[in-house]
């Protein structure tokens, strides 16, 4: 979709369209979830904070953002990529991948089928969506991107190579701020650059995220469309009223987060043995500190822990959003080679104490 | 304030209750030796708060007095010292200390006795005799199955369970867990206490070779043991421990009884070839035999070795952590043991095929589940 909240807000309020929106908080805090085509134009972008955003754009209009409305529109949306393949892996609540290898009405051009998708979210639903056609996920991506907005494009085996090689680094999918800045400084300023370095050099500078550069720059990008993606981690957070100072305080709203994580918890039926506290500072710098053990984490856990996690060192500055996440779950795979516990071990002694 | 000592022997005093001193206490003076002199009797207490040791020692002194003295330079200093007598003089306003020896004299600075925290006195006490050896074994096997989580700190330390007609000492980490219980050894009243792992450590390591009496003294949140010229005093964990006795199988009918020592190396040697995390071995029971592997997927090493033993029961396939199994029996003073097993997910029973004279030992530990790749 194309700036999926912000091209919801226009179409269910006529008076918003064609003017520059902000999906998100209000002008003085917050950040914005997403702008509309007309807010870009004014340099207007996801996650800006909102104040810098009115100030680039003094006719921006600050639209709060109503995700039980864009969740609705999302499983319509899905519902009509699973009448093409029941292989889709959504990316998040407006995009998704889909392999129309075999399709369920055996058209022979993912273009066609893209066309028809395209069409028929405009008919049924009345948004714009674009598309990106190629032979793995990683380019089909990438491709989505060229025609944007209300468009499409198709990145074919012939092409792929030139076509990644004139590619600018930050618009890799999968490359983000932070490695576009470490490339750039390497020198690496497009794909043809990033080509020019050994396999050898990227995982000693990137780890493993070296190979998977070497890779996608070649085109290559092995990873199947998986409509069962699991979850890797689950968090909440919250941006405040006013910055917070006070680790004290931290404390006070620790437990409005913790109901919030143990009821995510619960819905998603997880278990995870680390703990992340994350913490976004006055001028938008970002710290997460985090606890692991060898062992699920009970309610107790994570309320010990996480109460830790916040005197773990002392606020640099005033601190505007605080989150919890918890991640490390039992994977399937993973579950050879589990040390087992003593059942009901600590029932009565540890789990007792969650309903406070 | 003066008075004079032998160089060994107030370090032998001093080293005996060392052990205690924390290099980052809490409060800064933790890290004195507190003396008391009374009546020629110097009396030494470290402390960390948690837990405090006390030692008396005889010298040579004209008048009473107390100083605080930094722990790790005397030590140090003492250490150096070839035997003989030590001169201490405290000066009481600035209390600064001058040890002298026949090599020259050392200057340090102390710390006002008073400041130093007061060691709690255990009222309304009951009080359990056993003897040095008794304690020692049950501190060694049980010690090492204590949990490092400090977020249940019930399993920090070792369950004392007296009643007036044994004792029992339990350790588990929630993995594997030991009962160790004596007979021989009762308490008046029916009590049970957890003493931390630091503590018990300290004991094990000051308790002395010889077999010589202990008197346990404890109410609801201290522990004071006394013997030789020594006395600890502990605070207890006050928590709840977990219900250990529901966790004892009962139906463990497949039944292996194998040489301790056959077994044990075996285990040492193909521990070599496991996975560096999960430390994951194999064992195989079919009939008599039992056949022990390990592999390390990632190194793609292996290794496999076939032992006889006596087994009724079922075949079975269990996988356990062999540095859990060392660690067992290790600790079992038996020259056979028995393992008994019900399924690959229950919690396997280590026994000593033949139990000393009043104790009783059992040992508990849940499996790793196998992969089914080989």
């Amino acid at each position: 979709m194309d700036a999926f909240f912000a091209s919801v807000e226009q179409m269910d309020f006529p008076d918003l369209r064609g003017k520059p929106v902000a999906v998100g908080g209000n002008r003085e805090r917050g950040v914005v979830a997403a702008a509309s085509y007309e807010a870009r134009k004014f340099g207007v972008k996801s996650a800006m904070s909102s104040k810098i955003a009115a100030l680039k754009c003094p006719s921006l209009i600050f639209v709060k953002p109503r995700f039980e409305r864009y969740k609705v529109l999302s499983v319509q949306i899905r519902d009509i990529f699973f009448a093409y393949t029941d292989l889709v892996e959504p990316l998040s609540l407006d995009e998704a991948f889909l392999d129309v290898t075999e399709n369920k009405f055996n058209l022979p051009s993912a273009t066609l089928i893209a066309k028809e998708i395209r069409a028929r979210i405009k008919a049924e639903i009345g948004l714009n969506a674009s598309a990106g056609i190629s032979y793995n996920k990683f380019l089909a991506k990438v491709a989505s991107d060229i025609n944007k907005p209300n468009g499409q494009a198709v990145i074919t085996p012939r092409q792929a190579t030139e076509f990644l090689e004139k590619l600018e680094i930050e618009r890799f999918f999968g490359i983000g701020k932070v490695t576009s800045e470490k490339m750039k400084k390497l020198g690496i300023h497009n794909g043809l650059d990033l080509k020019q370095y050994s396999l050898d050099f990227l995982t000693r500078r990137f780890g493993k995220s070296g190979l998977h550069y070497y890779n996608i720059v070649r085109g290559i990008h092995e990873s199947p469309v998986n409509p069962h993606r699991d979850r890797k981690s689950l968090s909440v957070e919250n941006t405040f009223e006013k910055d917070i100072h006070l680790e004290t305080e931290l404390d006070q709203v620790r437990s409005d987060l913790l109901d919030e994580l143990f009821r995510r918890i619960e819905k998603n039926k997880v278990q995870g043995r680390t703990l992340t506290l994350k913490l976004k500072y006055k001028d938008f710098t970002q710290q997460t500190r985090s606890k692991t053990l060898n062992r699920f984490l009970t309610q107790e856990d994570i309320r010990v822990l996480s109460k830790e996690l916040i005197y773990q060192e002392s606020l640099k500055m005033p601190i505007r959003l605080m989150g919890l996440g918890l991640s490390n779950f039992d994977q399937e795979e993973e579950k050879a080679g589990i040390q087992l516990v003593f059942e009901r071990f600590f029932e009565d002694s540890t789990d007792q104490s969650n309903e406070d | 304030m003066k008075f004079i000592v032998s160089s060994s022997s107030l370090l032998k005093h001093l080293s005996s209750i060392n052990g205690v001193v924390t290099t980052n206490p809490v409060v800064p003076i933790l890290e004195n030796f507190l003396f008391e002199i009374k009546d020629s009797k110097l009396t030494v207490t470290a402390s960390d708060l948690q837990t405090s040791m006390i030692t008396e020692i005889d010298v040579e002194a004209k008048e009473d007095g107390n100083i605080a003295v930094p722990a790790k330079i005397l030590i140090e200093t003492l250490k150096n010292l070839p035997e003989q007598p030590v001169t201490f003089s405290i000066d009481k306003e600035t209390y600064s200390i001058e040890i002298s020896s026949d090599n020259g004299r050392y200057k340090l600075a102390g710390e006002n006795a008073t400041d130093f925290p007061k060691i709690p006195v255990v009222t309304n006490a009951t009080t359990v005799d056993m003897s040095t050896e008794v304690l020692s074994n049950a501190i060694n096997n049980t010690i090492f199955a204590t949990s490092n989580d400090e977020l249940r700190p019930a399993m920090t330390g070792v369950y004392v369970n007296l009643s007036d007609t044994n004792v029992t000492f339990v350790a588990t980490d929630g993995h594997r867990l030991i009962r160790y219980r004596r007979v021989d050894i009762a308490s008046p009243e029916a009590a049970s206490i957890i003493i931390p792992r630091k503590a018990l450590n300290l004991l094990k390591a000051t308790l002395p070779s010889e077999n010589v009496p202990i008197a346990v003294d404890f109410n609801n949140s201290n522990a004071y043991f006394r013997f030789s010229n020594i006395k600890m005093i502990c605070r207890l964990i006050d928590e709840r421990f977990p219900d250990y006795e529901n966790v004892i199988p009962l139906d463990n009918n497949n039944d292996m009884t194998i040489d301790r020592m056959e077994f044990l190396s075996s285990l040492r040697r193909i521990a070599i070839y496991a996975n560096k995390t999960t430390h994951q071995v194999r064992l195989k029971l079919t009939g008599s035999e039992l056949q022990i592997s390990a592999e390390d997927l990632d190194f793609s090493n292996e290794a496999n070795e076939r032992l006889s033993c006596e087994h009724e029961g079922e075949d079975i396939e269990i996988g356990f952590n062999a540095k859990f199994l060392v660690e067992m029996l290790n600790n079992i003073n038996a020259k056979e043991i028995t393992l008994k097993f019900s399924a690959p997910n229950r919690a396997g029973l280590i026994l000593p095929s033949d139990m000393k004279e009043n104790e009783d030992i059992l040992m508990l530990v849940m499996p790793v589940m196998l992969s089914n790749y080989v």
